[in-house]
């Protein structure tokens, strides 16, 4: 490499850097949302007339779990705007993605009844499908760890969160959203409602 | 590196032309291609010519046929692609040759056989094969084999089916040269090639309830010499390496690779980019190559905690993962391919580039598979993305990328320096120029 070369390449990540560093928490939580938001589409449009990619489907479920646990962590910002369904009371993220998953083993896997979870006693089947307080922990401990979540955001694509049209609405914080570090935000209903919100 | 482009081939424009496998035989004198239409096409390596030195090396079609078509479950609602996900051939026993095609369900083993001669003067039949009027015949005659023009034929020998719940994603003929194995999202299956109907299942990934599931089987292999070991890559960055004579279920691995997480680079897409496309054993046996989105990486089999090599294949894209994300790029498997001497490692990337590095010198290369930057015989230039800042002639920026021009199928000659790279629905076979050293 040129050594001219190389001093571009630096000035270039110090750009980014500086971009990394400037978010706020409205930025933070719209990048989040606008995340939760096409991962969703893509749960929803990947049920077509042939099976679908079930390495994709689970990477996109596992980003998801990933989002609601850092969405669930984060600070609340700003009053969303009013939910566009407030009708659809029981359509929670985890329930869509279990639901999906769900549909993914009755068309792939009816030919393994021993395997499938319609039936047979044990301690497994006690295990919901909405996340407990506990699951939740588990996973974000699993992903946070000790770093601060700021960690998370090093290679954000800027341009994702400039097409977001409102990043923080001037109203101050609605009681949909949980204190910072509480469990009691596992209420998934108010996940939805802050991305239909966005 | 100097690199002289082949021949492109398929050039028709149609999604059933797109090339989904790439496999050259164990001598490299025939290629075989796989594509989206469930077609294999092979391509045979022109004897050399003291007359035309420059067609020594060129691969012409040889045969070509239907492997598979597309299906329907209808107990499951589901259709089936026809699309060709690998091709493995088997090693050379007679005159033949055999391969190995498979879609997402079902792996059929083709033979493939040259005939120059056919018999003629049967004295029952006529030469069209209908029997004769009897009362015609008033001697009898020896029949003859009378050459004929070369015709190869391709017939379907077995067809290993009902062996797989989720899309296979590999095939892997054993070095044995009796077995080989299917893996799919969740189970690795392993086949006796002359038993259709039974299948052993040696790997089970699958969770008693599919909503535990969080991790899959990306790609699986055989090791090249030792019949009893194999590896399987996972969609968590993770490398199984399994020692059947351990037990029958190999659910218990022998040795698991796993690179720790760099935590300044962790992201929402850590694990997504982390999902190893492909794992390839050397020749040696030694090391095992792999792809993730970002790096291919080399890993010792002696050293489990972390690759001994890693290379940057398209860094510059850690910046643009959400909006790979958003238009589902950052899903795309990419292979990886080693030389004949394991000196040299391959893989695709976007807008029709493909790269390759030296281990020995660590230099690295960006060139190009497309018409319009090269004719035949030409020598490649090697290209240059530019991230920011001044850009030199030639350069091409991040932003200009085509994202629809993706090479995720690339094959290296077992012995000699011939790649060949599927570019979309264009193949091009390109040859060290001189036959000289790859650096």
């Amino acid at each position: 490499m040129v050594g001219g070369l190389k001093r571009k390449h630096s000035d270039l990540e110090e750009e980014e850097e500086d971009e990394k560093w400037d978010w706020g928490p409205a930025g933070l939580r719209s990048y989040q949302q606008a995340l939760l938001q096409i991962s969703l589409d893509k749960v929803q449009r990947s049920l077509g007339p042939r099976a679908p990619s079930l390495r994709r489907h689970v990477l996109i479920h596992n980003t998801l779990q990933q989002l609601q646990a850092a969405l669930c962590l984060a600070p609340a910002p700003a009053l969303p705007p009013e939910p566009l369904f407030p009708g659809e009371e029981d359509f929670s993220l985890s329930a869509t993605i279990g639901s999906i998953l769900r549909e993914l083993e009755t068309s792939m896997d009816d030919t393994e009844s021993p395997q499938n979870p319609i039936a047979p006693p044990g301690p497994q089947n006690e295990v919901l499908p909405q996340p407990d307080p506990v699951f939740l922990e588990a996973l974000s401990s699993r992903y946070l760890g000790d770093s601060g979540l700021d960690d998370f955001f090093l290679d954000i694509d800027t341009s994702a969160v400039e097409k977001e049209p409102a990043l923080a609405p001037p109203e101050p914080p609605h009681n949909l959203f949980c204190a910072p570090g509480s469990w009691e935000c596992n209420e998934l209903d108010h996940i939805m409602e802050i991305i239909l919100g966005s | 590196m100097a690199i002289s482009r082949g021949l492109a081939r398929r050039t028709v424009p149609e999604a059933a032309d797109i090339i989904s496998t790439v496999e050259f035989n164990h001598t490299g004198e025939l290629l075989a291609t796989g594509d989206k239409g469930g077609r294999v096409v092979i391509f045979q390596r022109e004897p050399e010519s003291k007359n035309a030195p420059h067609s020594q090396g060129e691969y012409d079609v040889y045969s070509t046929f239907q492997s598979h078509e597309p299906e329907f479950d209808y107990l499951k609602s589901l259709e089936i692609e026809e699309k060709i996900n690998k091709i493995k051939w088997l090693p050379q026993q007679n005159a033949a040759h055999s391969l190995l095609s498979t879609n997402d369900k079902t792996i059929k083993l083709w033979k493939i056989t040259e005939r120059d001669k056919r018999p003629e003067g049967y004295n029952l039949k006529d030469e069209e094969g209908k029997l004769k009027d009897l009362s015609t015949v008033t001697s009898l005659q020896v029949p003859v084999l009378k050459p004929m023009d070369l015709m190869v034929e391709v017939s379907p020998r077995r067809v290993f089916a009902n062996g797989h719940t989720y899309h296979i994603n590999s095939i892997s003929v054993n070095s044995d040269c009796e077995t080989y194995m299917s893996a799919d999202d969740l189970r690795i299956n392993l086949w006796h090639l002359a038993i259709t109907d039974r299948s052993f299942n040696i790997v089970d990934i699958k969770p008693a309830n599919m909503e535990d599931l969080t991790e899959v089987i990306t790609a699986s292999e055989f090791h090249p010499h030792h019949c009893n070991l194999f590896v399987y890559s996972s969609s968590k960055g993770s490398l199984r390496l399994c020692d059947m004579r351990a037990a029958a279920l190999c659910d218990k691995h022998s040795k698991l690779f796993e690179e720790p997480e760099d935590p300044s680079n962790r992201s929402f897409f850590s694990e997504i980019i982390s999902s190893v496309s492909d794992v390839k054993f050397s020749h040696s046996g030694r090391y095992m190559l792999t792809r993730d989105y970002l790096t291919v990486k080399v890993w010792d089999l002696n050293m489990e905690a972390r690759p001994i090599e890693t290379y940057q294949v398209h860094d510059y894209l850690r910046s643009k993962l959400c909006s790979l994300y958003e238009n589902d790029c950052i899903f795309d498997k990419f292979e990886c391919a080693w030389n004949g001497s394991d000196s040299v490692i391959m893989t695709g990337a976007y807008n029709n580039f493909f790269r390759m590095f030296d281990r020995n010198t660590k230099r690295d290369v960006t060139l190009e598979a497309s018409r319009e930057s090269s004719k035949p015989r030409a020598v490649l230039k090697p290209r240059r993305v530019c991230v920011g800042g001044k850009r030199r002639r030639d350069d091409i920026s991040v932003d200009s990328l085509d994202f629809t021009k993706k090479i995720l199928h690339t094959a290296w000659h077992p012995a000699e320096n011939i790649i060949a790279i599927a570019a979309t629905n264009n193949l091009y076979i390109f040859q060290d120029k001189v036959n000289s050293e790859m650096h």
